[in-house]
């Protein structure tokens, strides 16, 4: 086992691992930019290294400088977290080059399902069902044009590189199409320096269901059943819940058993997520796999009460996997909400300031993972997560009743917070009858 | 971390170190913060500048805590920040490294103190992922002091030389 883990992140996630790590015996080694300097959750590391500047192309997502860190600091395994470099292939393969272990899949098995073309690729070839779409990269607007008229409008442009619905467009009809391809193709080239698009049919109503998987060095892979991630704004996450609500066990059960033939089929280890779209009849198709460990993962812990970081650094310290598919029994509902500092009265616009009063809310079942205090303060410089208020409960409406009662007790001032629009979610009819889908908060609250 | 474990209290140097790097930053005049019974007031010294602008981080702000009413508990001391004359320029790693303050083990520390130095000058190296990154001034004067020992690991920002711009 690694004596000693850098931990590539900040904030909540960073003091995550740190937790994760102590309880485990490990050491922990920060990293910072200038913007988190005086951060409390720094202190829950044994060392910490201030590695650049606020902005994170210069801090946190410089390569050199996360490996330099884990050079003088001793460490021998990296855990990136989520954004960032999690996802950076580069990255891995540079981190295991010198001799650290990075703690998430092989570089190759992230850049095979990193490129949504050659998971699709697999996904098919181990019998998933996947969107109907173009059979890899469109050449051009002329056969962009063909499969649309193949498929059927409405179509969805999608960027080969993509994530966190950047480089995504919908088109109602061939003109539309046009305008679509250029602003996907631009804004995929400025996000990701690909240009690369694909096409597929554009589901509606859907639902959004993901798998949690573990899989270990030695070809073991296992699911840890589904979120509901359906409560989303722009393509961004806003609640989070397990089980999925009004799923039929039949196919709860197919798409979990896809999501491990598929991550089996790319060779890929340690933790990760098949995210999976689910139309109002039931049928399901394959979306991507996301190569990290991902913001809502307390939910799955909730239910299956496994630790998931915890699950990450033995499976990188290559231990064969010690839980059996059968041995996962999910108990209850989980529900998480993201507090983000957020104006939703303003478009979501990020409501940076210094918090001068939190009062984290408490009781059976709730668990508030954050890394603010008294005295911090919200900069713009990053993702606006000041928080993850997290509840379990052996149904889903006492998960509602006490996601309620647990947000009215959480008390931020300072700045402005996703609370009050989590309140508004969970007291609507639709959401407590589980009658949503993925538009269902840009509909309910258009901004 | 080595760190003084009340990171919330108000009085934690980090914390009024970065009061003071905000003040410089937005150009406040001063800051006044409570916390229960000890409160901390930051104030820029006289008028805001006119003229050049002022130099940043070490520019000399005047700190000093308030006079605290009724007070049981006495309020700690508050250790003194670091305040730097005029002409006292630090000399700063530009990243995440190990500090060596000579070309190899069997030379001379390219500078010591009392040596002068031009922004060109060569004063150390910073070794990161097996590069050797030499470090020049990038600022006239006479070095008054070396901050790192050989050997040991710098982080970005740190401060490592201090050097006396005067004529």
């Amino acid at each position: 086992m690694f004596k000693r883990i850098l931990v590539a992140n900040r904030g909540e996630i960073a003091l995550r691992v740190f937790r994760a790590c102590r309880e485990m015996g490990i050491e922990t080694v920060a990293v910072f930019s200038e913007a988190d300097r005086g951060s409390a959750y720094l202190e829950m590391a044994d060392e910490a290294y201030c590695i650049g500047p606020a902005k994170a192309a210069d801090s946190y997502l410089k390569i050199d400088r996360v490996i330099s860190a884990a050079e003088i600091g001793n460490a021998q395994a990296i855990h990136p977290g989520y954004g960032f470099l999690a996802e950076n292939a580069d990255f891995a393969e540079i981190c295991r080059s010198c001799n650290l272990e990075f703690i998430g899949p092989t570089h190759e098995a992230m850049a095979l399902v990193g490129d949504k073309n050659a998971a699709r690729r697999i996904a098919r070839d181990v019998g998933v069902p996947t969107v109907p779409g173009s059979d890899g990269l469109i050449r051009d607007a002329k056969e962009a044009l063909a499969v649309a008229r193949r498929i059927g409008y409405p179509v969805l442009v999608k960027a080969a590189a993509g994530g966190g619905g950047r480089g995504m467009r919908v088109a109602l009809d061939d003109e539309a199409l046009g305008a679509a391809l250029k602003q996907a193709e631009a804004e995929a080239d400025a996000a990701f320096g690909r240009g690369d698009l694909y096409l597929e049919k554009y589901v509606e109503h859907p639902r959004h269901v993901e798998v949690q998987i573990l899989a270990d060095n030695h070809g073991t892979v296992i699911h840890l059943w589904e979120r509901d991630c359906t409560m989303q704004r722009r393509h961004q996450k806003l609640l989070e819940e397990s089980p999925a609500p009004r799923l039929d066990d039949s196919v709860r059960r197919a798409v979990c058993e896809s999501a491990v033939r598929l991550v089996k089929a790319a060779g890929y280890t340690n933790a990760g997520t098949v995210e999976f779209i689910v139309d109002r009849h039931g049928k399901y198709f394959f979306i991507e796999v996301n190569a990290r460990i991902q913001v809502e993962h307390p939910v799955t812990e909730a239910v299956t009460g496994v630790d998931l970081i915890k699950a990450q650094i033995r499976l990188a310290a290559g231990e064969p996997l010690w839980l059996r598919q059968e041995e996962i029994r999910p108990q209850g509902a989980a529900i998480e909400c993201r507090i983000n500092a957020e104006d939703a009265s303003k478009g979501f616009r990020p409501s940076p300031g210094i918090i001068h009063r939190i009062i984290p809310p408490g009781g059976p079942g709730v668990r508030f993972d954050s890394h603010v205090h008294v005295g911090y303060t919200v900069t713009q410089y990053y993702d606006s997560l000041i928080g993850k208020l997290i509840v379990h409960q052996p149904t889903r409406d006492e998960a509602i009743a006490s996601m309620k009662r647990s947000l009215r007790e959480l008390r931020i001032e300072g700045v402005k917070t996703t609370v009050p629009l989590h309140l508004e979610i969970l007291n609507h009819p639709a959401f407590c009858e589980a009658r949503i889908d993925t538009t269902f908060i840009e509909r309910s609250w258009p901004s | 971390m080595s760190g003084p474990p009340s990171s919330q209290d108000v009085f934690d140097l980090r914390r009024i170190r970065r009061l003071v790097e905000l003040m410089n930053e937005h150009e406040l005049g001063e800051i006044d913060l409570r916390q229960g019974e000890m409160r901390v007031r930051i104030r820029r010294g006289g008028e805001a500048p006119a003229g050049p602008p002022a130099r940043p981080a070490h520019a000399s702000p005047a700190v000093g805590p308030a006079p605290v009413a009724p007070a049981p508990p006495p309020a700690p001391p508050v250790p003194a920040p670091i305040v730097e004359e005029e002409h006292i320029v630090l000399i700063k790693s530009p990243m995440v490294g190990t500090f060596y303050p000579a070309p190899d083990p069997d030379s001379p520390a390219y500078v010591q103190v009392g040596d002068h130095v031009g922004p060109e000058t060569v004063v150390c190296i910073v070794e990161a992922m097996k590069v050797f990154n030499q470090i020049p001034a990038e600022v006239s004067g006479r070095v008054v002091s070396v901050l790192v020992g050989n050997g040991e690991p710098v982080e970005y920002g740190q401060p490592m030389f201090k050097v006396d711009t005067r004529k």
